[in-house]
């Protein structure tokens, strides 16, 4: 899961072959065709190498320089970081749209691959979970780009996510259900790491949801009473000691 | 007719369910697990929920968040497919409690015939001849010893729940009778949480046919043909195909009738099989009861033209069969081969791992039912089924001959599969000339069997 980029929506993030440059973002995992084993797996060193050490120096870069997009190339890779504008509500794809069909093993797209009716416009713009179901510490806020990463292997991106927003994380649904914040819960209220911030009903059974971390409540991304499916992000938690209004865009 | 069916399963037969219910025109929901994310039926389907995480117990075999999923997402019936929930009558029932339709025989319809052991009585009153075996469940080791001398050695000591080989022991003498009691006592419990087990007696070289039927709420039923699902290692079916090439045209039709009338009087509804073992003069033994969809159903679509799942979807929302037993005409010969990530050199060890190629066979009378594509990344998590080659023809030769092509054409790279097996089946003797029993291949060995092919 952490290979889509609906987990870094407000950083676009390119890494692929040089060889591919130009080609639409489908080639992505047809592109292993041809490919050794050896070939692979030094790819693979490369993106971690990229997104360990370049993509987190490029992203202080952009955040310093005002510019709006950066790229930068090695070898056969080439990084760039783009700044996305601050969301709009209902921007990009929504839940109830049809999932691309050209090209379906696509791994990172910008789109849902389905959705439901019970919280349409919710899961665009926020990323899931990652497969343990712990929550994920990225940057929901912003729209997400069409941007591709094609290549990159889970780890890597996973880092370059942290690399790319280290201010926020969010509150992730446990179950599929219906979601009951706690009332008191409200934006600028400061939470402990495994407070409850509310419960996800599932046949009447709530099951829980809680803080990941320490830090100040943002925006609820979901609305009470709403279904929810599991995984879904559900409430934006300002990492303590950074400041919540930080101008970005 | 339903307006929502929530798809609770993943793979080939989440496709399957979903192609069935967009031919009725009902919308479907694809519910999936977080390793199920980037599949295929996940990516057709025009609305799919996140159910759980990749451990099936929480996603796929969780009755609350399946229903919760349903409700959820306005869904009026829930299809389970095979396997993980498809045959337990509690989550049926539950199904019911909240007001949706599981498509499938009705709980009370599950629970009668949950267990082996009772089913086999019940349906041996209804005129099926059943393996001699203990009369009822084995009380303790002494009872088990006094009905082992009256079956007859050697014996099989099976379980009363559940199935796939586990707690079943073969025993030639009274004393390993008493020797394998314990494991397999423990290891029933182990699988099915129920220790019971009964002794039948022990068949030599036998066949495994099976009978399709389908019976709607109103006490129709009719059968569509058997299946030969001979081809077997460990228990596990390879390939099937129908007819089977071990009985007459009379004794098909025979056991074919034998045995809808017996499941329409034990009050069966919906679609099921009943599974026999047939000996070497021809006669047939009533096994076990199927409450579903199953895996091989293509090949009975292939022989009667009859969509299965439309038919189970149907029924399942109480609509009447509409067509009697004289409609149903079984034309050609119809074989499926199972494609599994499985290595046949390595003890056909599973394997997992990015799918790099993809490339269906085609061609008349050729079909791949299969969620593969280029670049999908086959989870660990879950049974290695790949899809199946399913391939038809006027007779059993020319079907034979289409399979050779197809599973030459069908390639699959990136990840190794049981398609060099099913190579060698097709080259085998005893296969071409229809006498394939079931414990051939583990009595020959995989291996042996595979390198007699490479010499031929």
């Amino acid at each position: 899961m952490t290979d889509d980029d609906r987990q870094q929506p407000n950083t676009v993030k390119e890494a692929r072959p040089g060889a591919q440059r130009g080609g639409p973002r489908p080639a992505a995992r047809t592109s292993h065709v041809a490919r050794s084993t050896d070939e692979r797996l030094a790819d693979h060193a490369a993106i971690d190498r990229l997104t360990e050490d370049f993509v987190p120096a490029l992203i202080v870069k952009l955040s310093t320089s005002g510019l709006g997009e950066i790229e930068v190339g090695e070898g056969g890779w080439t990084v760039r970081v783009r700044r996305v504008g601050e969301v709009t509500p209902g921007f990009g794809r929504r839940l109830t749209d049809k999932p691309s069909r050209q090209q379906p093993g696509h791994a990172g797209h910008g789109h849902a691959p389905g959705g439901f009716e019970g919280h349409r416009s919710a899961r665009e713009t926020k990323p899931q979970g990652p497969a343990t179901g712990t929550p994920l510490v990225a940057a929901p806020s912003n729209g997400s780009g069409p941007g591709t990463v094609p290549d990159a292997s889970p780890a890597g991106v996973a880092r370059a996510a942290d690399g790319a927003d280290r201010h926020r994380a969010i509150a992730t649904s446990p179950a599929v259900g219906v979601f009951h914040p706690k009332p008191e819960i409200t934006a600028g209220t400061r939470v402990r790491n495994g407070d409850r911030l509310g419960a996800v009903d599932m046949l009447g059974v709530p099951q829980d949801v809680v803080a990941p971390t320490d830090g100040i409540l943002g925006a609820s991304l979901v609305e009470a009473g709403q279904a929810v499916e599991y995984g879904q992000e559900l409430i934006v938690i300002e990492l303590a000691g950074t400041p919540a209004d930080r101008s970005e865009g | 007719m339903f307006k929502k069916i929530l798809i609770a399963n993943r793979g080939e037969i989440a496709l399957r369910i979903l192609r069935a219910c967009r031919t009725l025109g009902v919308d479907a929901v694809v519910a999936y697990s977080e390793a199920d994310r980037e599949s295929l039926p996940v990516q057709l389907a025009d609305e799919a929920i996140c159910i759980g995480p990749a451990d099936a117990r929480r996603s796929y075999l969780s009755a609350p968040a399946v229903i919760s999923a349903a409700i959820v997402t306005g869904c009026d019936a829930i299809h389970p497919g095979y396997g993980f929930l498809s045959e337990d009558e509690g989550f049926a029932e539950v199904v019911r409690a909240h007001d949706l339709t599981f498509i499938g025989p009705p709980a009370n319809v599950l629970e009668r015939f949950a267990s082996k052991e009772s089913t086999r009585r019940l349906l041996g009153s209804l005129g099926l001849p059943t393996i001699p075996g203990s009369n009822g469940i084995l009380r303790d080791d002494a009872h088990a010893l006094e009905e082992g001398e009256q079956v007859g050695y050697p014996l099989l000591i099976k379980p009363a729940a559940g199935g796939g080989g586990k707690g079943m022991r073969m025993v030639r003498t009274p004393r390993e009778l008493e020797a394998a009691l314990n494991v397999c006592r423990s290891e029933a419990r182990a699988a099915f949480g129920d220790d019971s087990l009964y002794l039948e007696r022990w068949l030599d070289e036998t066949r495994h046919v099976e009978v399709q039927v389908a019976v709607d709420r109103y006490g129709r039923g009719i059968h569509l043909g058997e299946r030969d699902c001979s081809v077997q290692r460990r228990h596990q079916k390879i390939l099937e195909e129908g007819p089977t090439p071990a009985l007459s045209i009379e004794a098909r039709n025979e056991l074919c009738t034998r045995a809808v009338r017996a499941v329409v009087s034990a009050g069966y509804e919906n679609v099921g099989t009943l599974e026999f073992l047939v000996d070497q003069d021809g006669s047939f033994y009533f096994i076990e009861i199927n409450c579903r969809i199953q895996v091989e159903h293509p090949v009975t679509e292939m022989l009667t033209g009859i969509d299965m799942v439309v038919m189970q979807i149907r029924i399942a929302t109480g609509e009447p069969l509409g067509f009697s037993q004289s409609d149903v005409v079984t034309r050609g010969h119809a074989i499926e081969f199972r494609i599994n990530a499985e290595d046949p050199e390595r003890e056909f060890r599973p394997a997992a791992g990015v799918v790099e190629r993809y490339l269906a066979p085609g061609g008349p009378g050729v079909r791949m039912d299969s969620h593969l594509f280029a670049g999908y990344e086959v989870p660990p998590y879950y049974d290695s089924l790949l899809g199946k080659l399913i391939v038809w023809g006027p007779t059993r030769q020319a079907a034979i001959e289409r399979g050779r092509v197809a599973l030459g054409e069908l390639m699959v790279e990136g990840i190794v599969t049981n398609v060099p097996i099913h190579q060698a089946m097709l080259a085998s003797e005893a296969f071409l000339e229809g006498r394939f029993t079931t414990n051939l291949l583990d009595r020959v060995g995989s291996s042996a069997f595979l390198a007699a092919a490479a010499r031929s």
